[in-house]
This record gives structure tokens, C-alpha cells and sequence, in this order.
């Protein structure tokens, strides 16, 4: 595959310690277009190794709005089913600048290991120092250890070491939309995790003409009365939690974005900082990089003040413990104390109960945001809207919010950059096949 | 004519280094961007952006811009960010001259957060 692609597959055999490289045919694309349709043919292909197959959007890191996400494809040891999970911030994109555009990972190492992938190289590397480190310590340390700070990873903690089912992994320092219990299968196979970094160029078959359309795309989307706002006390307000927006409002640093997100879907709380500080905190770590609304809302919902939420949140990424599972174990054991919820963290082994079809994250709110998609049956469009953004990687949660950018558009985009001949009965079928 | 940023306003979406960089490379890279959103001091939740000028690097702080002369000695204490150094090696900013669009990171700031200022 020559546009939007580095035409590469790489295969990890952690038992052997090898990795290969394979091309990315133009068929293959042609018939599973990309992210999670090329990942569960992928899947298929070696299920005898029951693999975890990470790859990247047929649009991921291009000038289509929101082409942010990079999806991991597991059978989940939560629901039992190939699971897709968004990879968010900017660790979506730099696996495609990276080089590659699909990794499938078989076999379980010997000795903890990370894979390092730079500029088209794939390495296996020793993560003995590291293992039984916490995710911000371990990111910390491939950083430095590389002498890069915009390196980007995917990390386990100490939950994802111990394979428990609430093990999550996540990005750089935070967490993520993994509720599928990614981060234990990652610690089954002693692998800690991945680190990123790429300065790679993506052709377009017909840049101009896919510039002219993104553009067209880019000026709809900003005509959306959302654009105004920032962060998520206003998603919580859409859906409902009108309060929550001025519950957290006492500790909202700044808000930003995933890659060419428009809007800014994550949220920094400062713990032991001034929240209103605009110089650089003299702090190494004041706080926390919130996206995971419903986790947010069940800490709401113990009865935490927002400073307490943003605190327990901060435990679960550097355990690397899905937040959504510690609130309800909180919620369980009739926690309600910052203090009891704290030493909940790490103590927390179950999943939180599954909603929806175990097959795509209900870390992204399950009905749309702002827009009107004049969706009826919400959950099967909330389902098929999760397919569409794991196949072309586009940010899970601003799919449900902007109704402008439909499948036409995402079909016709990669139909210019990629010289391809997508049509809507393609993307039915792939969505048909990975939606369960 | 330069090129004005809001560091208040961006969200450090990298859309305006990915624009640059398809200005000067013609497909999606940001390789050689002269506009770079900094983003390493994540833990602190620190950013701006830096613009590489004729003379110029430009660094865009949420506290305020401030203009540092290519060539002199800039005060170590405020090392803009590791992306600094590379940024110096790079083009500089031509207002997208040849571009129909003009210049590329104020058309897809998402956010306006970026304008062309006489
Ligand atoms: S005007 Fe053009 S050259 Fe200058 S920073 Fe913006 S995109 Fe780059
Ligand atoms: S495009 Fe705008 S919001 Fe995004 S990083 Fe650049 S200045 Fe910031």
C-alpha cells in the first residue's frame, strides 16, 4: 500500500525474541480498509497464538479532522470477545510515523521486555529495570532513556504485572479507554509495553484535492456551537451531569486535544498546584490528564470532591488500574473517603461491569455529545459510530459529538489520499464483521 | 507580516506543525515545520508553541510571547523545550508564500489560535 501507509506489517514472536516484516497488500486494505478491519483479519490469520494486534487508521495522523486513534484488537479476558481499543492523545499518531502500520504480537517472553519502535525500526527490548515500576516511572525512564520527551508509550503498571482483569494499559502517563483488560495480557507475556518515536512522511495519491476537501470538512466542523467550549465539565453538562461541570471547575488546569482534534477532549487537574497558574509549575507532578468521563462521574457519584476524584484518578494511571474498576470496587466496599478510596487503587482487582457489547470501550459515552446524529436506536449507532472511528482512527469521543464527519466523508478522503475505490458496501461489511 | 499566536487559546493539537510540515514536504509529515506546539513537559501540563523565524525563534508561552534573536546566547534558564534545537536547523517561516490556502496553520488551527498579524 503506497499512500497514507508505510506499507508495513511487523510480526513480534516474544518467545523467540524475533520480529518480521511483512508488506501491507493494496488488497488487503481494499477489502478491510484499515485500523480494526485489517487488525481482526490480522487476529484471524494468527489466532493459534491468540495475538494482541495493534494498528493504525486508513486516515490516522492525516488532515482529516480527528484522525487521531490507533487501535488494539485483543481477545479481551473481560468479555471473552475480540475487543477494539482506541489508542488516544498522540501515541495514535506516532505509531504510523514510526513506520509501521500494523504490529501483531504473538508468544509470551521469558524475561520482561518493551518493544522500542523508531523511524521503521522494531526492537525487543530488556525491561527488567523497569518491571514493577509504576507507568509514570517507566515512562519516565524510556524517556530518558532515549533522551526524548515526546516519546510516546503504552505502559502497564503494577496491575497489569499482577494480571489482574482491572489492569489497563496506558498512554505516556494516563489512562485510557482500556476496559477490556488489555493491560493483564500484556503482563501475561511480560511485555511492559511499547514506546514510539518517528519522524516518517505520509504520501497522498492527490494531496491537493484531499487538503481542499479536509478543509471544506475542517470550516462545517468549526461552524458547530460546541466549538466554543473546551474540556469535559461541558461534555458532562451535554450529557446530562449539569452539575459536574462546576463541580470540577476548582481544579481545571487547561485543556487540549488528540492530534487535530477540534475539540479539546481531555482535561489536566492540578492536585497540589494553583489551578488558575499559567507560568510553569515548579511541581514535577501536579496533577492528573483526565479523559475518562464515566470513571470521572462514578468518582462524582461517591460523594469525592473534585480534588479527591482528580487524586484517585491520578493512583489508577500510575497503577495502570482502569478507573472505571476502582470507583465501582469503591462503590462495592461502600468506600467514600479520598483515603479508604486510595488504598482501593491498588487493591482493586475485578473489571467494572461491561456496558454495551464488550466489543468497543464504553470509556467513550454511550450516546452523542452536542450533535444531533437523529439517531434512534442510540446503541447500535453508538456501536456502529465506535466501528467507523476504529476502522479509518478517528478520536473515539469526538465521532459521537460531530455529525459532520460521516462515513461519506471518511470513505471519499480515503479514496483521494489512498488511490483506492472504498465504496459504502465495503465499510458495511468490515463494520458487520468487527462490530460482534 | 508574521505570524501571531494565542498560547492561551491552542490546545496543543499539533494540527498547525502538521500543516507546515505538508507545506514544505507535500504529504503528511512534520518533519520540517518551522511551527512546533511544544509538548514535553506533559506531566506538568505545560505548552505553547514555538515559530521559527528569519532572525527569530518565537516562543509562545500561555504567560506571554517572547522573541528570541537567533544567534544570541538565550538564557539557559528558559530553554523553550528539547524541540528548540532542531527548530533551528529548520526553514523559516515564508507566511506559506506559495500556498493558495496562504498560510497553512492559521487556515486549520481548529481553535483560532493562530492569526496573521500587518
Ligand atoms: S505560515 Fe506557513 S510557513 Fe509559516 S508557520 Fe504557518 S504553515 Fe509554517
Ligand atoms: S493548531 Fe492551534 S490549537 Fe492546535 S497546536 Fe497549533 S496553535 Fe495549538
Amino acid at each position: 500500500m503506497e499512500y497514507l501507509s508505510n506499507d508495513k506489517i511487523l510480526v513480534v514472536d516474544l518467545a523467540k525474541g524475533d520480529v518480521e516484516e511483512e508488506e501491507l497488500s493494496e488488497e488487503l486494505v481494499a477489502e478491510r480498509i484499515g485500523g480494526a478491519g485489517v487488525n481482526a483479519r490480522l487476529y484471524k490469520e494468527y489466532a493459534d497464538d491468540d495475538p494482541i494486534v495493534l494498528g493504525v487508521g486508513l486516515l490516522t495522523g492525516s488532515m482529516y479532522p480527528a484522525s487521531a486513534a490507533s487501535v488494539l484488537t485483543a481477545k479481551s479476558p473481560v468479555t471473552g470477545k475480540l475487543c477494539h481499543c482506541p489508542v488516544t492523545l498522540k501515541v495514535g499518531i506516532e505509531i504510523k510515523y514510526a513506520g509501521f502500520d500494523y504490529i501483531v504480537i504473538k508468544g509470551r517472553s521469558d524475561k520482561p521486555v518493551y518493544l522500542w519502535i523508531h523511524d521503521g525500526v522494531a526492537d525487543i527490548a530488556d525491561a527488567a529495570d523497569v518491571w514493577g515500576k509504576d507507568v509514570w516511572e517507566t515512562t519516565d525512564a524510556w524517556r530518558k532513556g532515549v533522551g526524548d520527551d515526546l516519546l510516546q508509550t503504552m505502559v502497564i503498571g503494577p496491575a497489569g504485572e499482577k494480571g489482574l482483569d482491572c489492569a489497563q494499559v496506558c498512554y505516556n502517563y494516563w489512562t485510557g479507554p482500556d476496559r477490556f483488560g488489555i493491560g493483564k495480557l500484556f503482563g501475561q507475556r511480560n511485555l511492559k509495553g511499547m514506546a514510539f518515536r518517528g519522524m516518517g512522511l505520509l504520501e497522498a495519491a492527490e494531496p491537493e484535492d484531499f487538503v481542499d476537501e479536509a478543509f471544506e470538512l475542517l470550516e462545517a466542523v468549526k461552524g458547530n456551537a460546541f466549538m466554543s467550549k473546551k474540556g469535559l465539565g461541558p461534555i458532562c453538562a451535554a450529557l446530562g451531569e449539569a452539575d459536574a461541570e462546576e463541580w470540577l471547575s476548582p481544579v481545571v488546569h487547561r485543556h487540549s486535544a488528540d492530534y487535530f482534534t477540534p475539540y479539546a477532549t481531555n482535561t489536566f487537574a492540578f492536585i497540589d498546584e494553583d489551578p488558575a497558574a499559567v507560568t510553569e509549575t515548579a511541581k514535577p507532578e501536579p496533577g492528573v490528564l483526565i479523559s475518562d468521563i464515566p470513571a470521572l462521574l462514578a468518582f462524582k457519584k461517591l460523594g469525592l470532591s473534585a480534588l479527591d476524584a482528580a487524586k484517585a484518578m491520578q493512583a489508577c494511571a500510575r497503577q495502570g488500574v482502569d478507573p472505571m474498576a476502582a470507583a465501582t470496587a469503591g462503590e462495592k466496599g461502600g468506600k467514600t473517603s479520598i483515603d479508604d478510596i486510595l488504598s482501593q487503587v491498588a487493591a482493586t482487582t475485578e473489571p467494572a461491569a461491561m456496558e454495551g457489547n464488550g466489543v468497543f470501550s464504553p470509556w467513550c459515552p454511550r450516546k452523542p455529545i452536542f450533535g444531533d446524529f437523529g439517531a434512534s436506536d442510540t446503541d447500535a449507532w453508538w456501536e456502529r459510530r465506535q466501528a467507523v472511528a476504529a476502522i479509518f482512527g478517528i478520536q473515539p469521543v469526538f465521532a459521537v459529538m460531530c455529525p459532520q464527519l460521516t462515513e461519506e466523508s471518511m470513505i471519499s478522503l480515503s479514496n483521494i489520499g489512498g488511490e483506492l475505490e472504498l465504496d459504502q458496501e465495503t465499510l458495511d461489511t468490515v463494520i458487520g464483521d468487527i462490530a460482534g | 507580516m508574521g505570524i501571531k499566536i494565542d498560547a492561551l487559546k491552542c490546545t496543543n493539537c499539533m494540527a498547525c506543525e502538521m500543516a507546515c510540515g505538508y507545506h514544505r514536504d507535500d504529504g503528511f509529515a512534520f518533519l520540517s515545520a518551522c511551527i512546533v506546539p511544544y509538548r514535553a513537559r506533559e506531566k506538568k501540563d505545560y505548552f505553547g508553541v514555538l515559530l521559527k523565524e528569519e532572525d527569530s525563534l518565537v516562543v509562545a508561552r500561555p504567560e506571554g510571547t517572547e522573541i528570541n534573536r537567533i544567534g544570541e546566547e538565550a538564557d539557559p534558564d528558559k530553554e523553550a523545550d528539547a524541540s528548540a534545537k532542531p527548530m533551528l536547523l529548520r526553514e523559516a517561516c515564508d507566511l506559506c508564500e506559495d500556498m493558495k490556502y496562504g498560510p497553512m496553520c492559521v487556515k486549520i488551527c481548529p481553535v483560532d489560535a493562530i492569526s496573521v498579524a500587518e
